[in-house]
């Protein structure tokens, strides 16, 4: 890959993921059982796998063929340029019917990205509070989950921290439970 | 005459003194979830739904619908003071507003877009009372080949018109397909795309879904993000609310904004947004003062946001009458009122019209409510933009948690949540928008319906498409919808006037 911008090499990316998730689904409509009728049960789900198939593999295409396009107009090893030169090169190319949005001429700027590590950490946790509400109970785990996330985020306010975690668990317990009826579990409390 | 006869009852009933309660509590919840950070009114709606679910219909839905009203006001509250749109459709306020805001006209920024939406919103409305029974006469001549293409020309709308790129949204819609068919098949009960798990024969609930892709990415993102820039938020300013000349230039842009707003929202598929983009560069095209542009120009302001709200009430349209909804978040209402066993749609106007009058009038009076509260209540709203990004973040995914929760009362249900919200992420991380499959989820069922019963009347022939004349237009209708907007995307390119608003 030559010259990939950043924008391009997520396209490749997700070029590919949705290409993939076409496949897996499209595949999977042959366990549908068949039926006499016009359109079977399979057929809705057919055509969708295959949609996300072609959509995928045309991201694919595009986004290796701008940076085929992006090559041609930039020396190789001046990617940093390749931004502002992304921008005239499709202005001239009549079939880059989608290129204003690229990430060009942007008055607000595009939210920067967390890190990665951060981002597995933060789903991870968010797993754990899932798996554990109804085990250990609405009250406990909920705070001790806020607490965690306030204590990432801000470790040396830990007494408001503590605070806001068993306030805010108590108040939305009562409040979803005797207000609106919507029963929280209770777990190990009991 | 029986419209006003119609819309009196739903006064009456609007104006007790519950569902009035219900009506100011949805203006007032919408606002303050609204002028969160990174909330824009789907998410508000999307967090929201599972305090309604516990309700009377009426209740529930007068109060979402106040939700999405008090939303929208509070994201431009959020745009104007720290440049952070909760959603596209403020994001041209995020720029003129921000640098009014910057320049101590804040007052002013925020008053022309609350009076802007009062007015756009109020005509709107009005627009809804009396336009609806129309199209309700029209769409009882609409056979399956007639819904099958209206929704099939929402999705395609929904894809050309969003301000990305239109690969992605058309992803987005198959995305929002393909989850939507998961579960037994409501024709035949056979099971479809369930992958041997007996747990996905009741499908994937879409508000699980909602809540995943709306709350959990931004949530997240934040959290990780951990200390880092603060936003500033730039005070109002001690000047006066709107001075005479404020007035003048506020005038016609809400009037040409209202106009624009309304007729983009009525169109199967289109949201507010693409509305408040094309006020903004309608405005900056004939304005005397194109070079007050980008610095804080009112008009920049009053259009784009009377445009938006004037949006919000022609989207209602093809909802309340049709049944289908114009937007991500229309679709989100839609979804409320099927959990309430509710049908919009035609039928909806002679079965329930009660109720549906009682929703159109408390519209009128959250317009009112919206005005009265928000203008002197602003600086309450402000404090909020100072809650701590961590308190805020987590408090989201607890709620969201208890939503999955209350749906599902199982593991099942929670897992369903935080993998969607992975999804979610991934997709956001692709550049792949996340409304058009809301969209979509809401529409599978029905169009795919519509689909079978037309190719069962026809014997598997496609040609009603051509032959049935309300459906030849909508063809010729959904052509134009499409060639349209690469005509005006050509034309601004060539004018570079889009180079300045596109959003990343």
């Amino acid at each position: 890959m030559r010259t990939l911008t950043p924008a391009l090499r997520g396209d490749v990316i997700t070029g590919i993921a949705v290409t993939l998730v076409g496949a897996v689904y499209y595949i999977a409509t042959f366990w549908i059982q068949g039926t006499k009728n016009i359109v079977t049960p399979a057929t809705f789900p057919a055509i969708v796998g295959i949609a996300l198939i072609v959509l995928g593999v045309f991201l694919l295409g595009q986004a290796l063929y701008r940076s085929r396009k992006l090559a041609e107009v930039v020396p190789a090893g001046a990617a940093s340029a390749g931004r502002a030169s992304a921008r005239g090169g499709a202005g001239a190319d009549a079939s880059e019917e989608v290129v204003e949005v690229e990430p060009d001429g942007v008055v607000l700027d595009a939210p920067e990205g967390p890190k990665s590590k951060q981002v597995v950490l933060q789903f991870a946790l968010f797993f754990i509070y899932l798996g554990i509400l109804i085990p250990v109970g609405f009250l406990l785990s909920t705070a001790a989950f806020l607490m965690t996330m306030t204590s990432i985020y801000a470790p040396h306010r830990w007494v408001r921290n503590l605070i806001f975690s068993v306030l805010f668990s108590v108040v939305i317990y009562i409040a979803f439970v005797y207000g609106l009826a919507v029963y929280l579990p209770v777990g190990i409390l009991g | 005459m029986d419209t006003l006869i119609d819309l009196g009852g739903g006064f009456a009933s609007a104006l007790e003194p519950l569902s009035l309660a219900f009506a100011l509590l949805g203006v007032l919840l919408g606002t303050v979830v609204g002028v969160l950070p990174g909330i824009g009114p789907i998410s508000a709606i999307a967090i929201l739904i599972p305090v309604s679910f516990g309700m009377e219909p009426v209740h529930g839905l007068i109060l979402l619908c106040g939700i999405y009203y008090g939303s929208m006001y509070g994201g431009s509250i959020t745009a104007t003071l720290i440049k952070t749109p909760g959603e596209v459709a403020s994001a041209v306020t995020a720029i003129e507003g921000y640098e009014m805001a910057r320049r101590g006209r804040g007052k002013a920024a925020l008053a022309t877009a609350a009076i802007g939406s009062f007015l756009a919103g109020t005509l709107a409305i009005i627009g809804l009372t009396f336009l609806s029974p129309v199209l309700v006469k029209l769409a009882n001549v609409f056979g399956s080949t007639e819904y099958f293409l209206l929704m099939a020309t929402a999705l395609l709308l929904a894809s050309t018109m969003s301000s990305g790129s239109r690969a992605k949204a058309l992803i987005s819609i198959f995305i929002g397909l393909a989850v939507g068919l998961v579960g037994l098949d409501f024709q035949t009960g056979l099971p479809r795309q369930t992958f041997g798990m007996s747990l996905l024969s009741d499908g994937i609930d879409f508000t699980i879904f909602a809540m995943a892709l709306f709350a959990i990415p931004e949530a997240i993102r934040n959290l990780a993000l951990g200390r880092g820039a603060k936003d500033v938020i730039q005070s109002f300013g001690d000047d006066k609310w709107m001075t005479k000349q404020d007035w003048q230039r506020s005038a016609m842009p809400w009037a040409r904004g209202s106009v624009l707003g309304f007729i983009i929202g009525i169109l199967p598929g289109v949201g507010p947004s693409l509305a408040s983009f094309m006020s903004y560069i309608m405005e900056k095209r004939i304005s005397k003062r194109k070079s007050e542009f980008g610095h804080g120009a009112i008009e920049g302001v009053a259009g784009p946001e009377a445009a938006n709200n004037a949006g919000v009430g022609g989207a209602m349209i093809p909802l309340f009458s049709l049944g289908i909804p114009g937007s991500a978040t229309t679709a989100l209402l839609l979804f409320v009122f099927t959990m309430y066993g509710l049908q919009p749609g035609p039928l909806i106007f002679r079965d329930e019209s009660g109720l549906i009058w009682t929703i159109i009038a408390s519209m009128y009076i959250g317009n009112v409510a919206l005005i009265i509260l928000n203008l002197p209540l602003v600086g309450v709203f402000v404090k909020l933009l100072k809650m701590p990004k961590e308190i805020l973040f987590s408090s989201i995914l607890v709620l969201v948690a208890i939503g999955a929760y209350a749906i599902e009362f199982s593991l099942f249900g929670l897992m369903l949540l935080g993998i969607f919200g992975v999804i979610g992420y991934l997709m956001d991380k692709g550049g792949i928008p996340l409304a058009p499959s809301i969209l979509a989820l809401v529409l599978v069922p029905l169009l795919e319906d519509n689909f079978r019963r037309m190719l069962q009347i026809s014997g598997g022939s496609f040609m009603p498409l051509l032959t049935r004349p309300v459906s030849l237009s909508i063809i010729v209708l959904m052509v134009l919808g499409i060639v349209g907007p690469i005509i005006f995307r050509w034309w601004v390119r060539r004018r570079q006037l889009l180079a300045d608003v596109s959003v990343a």
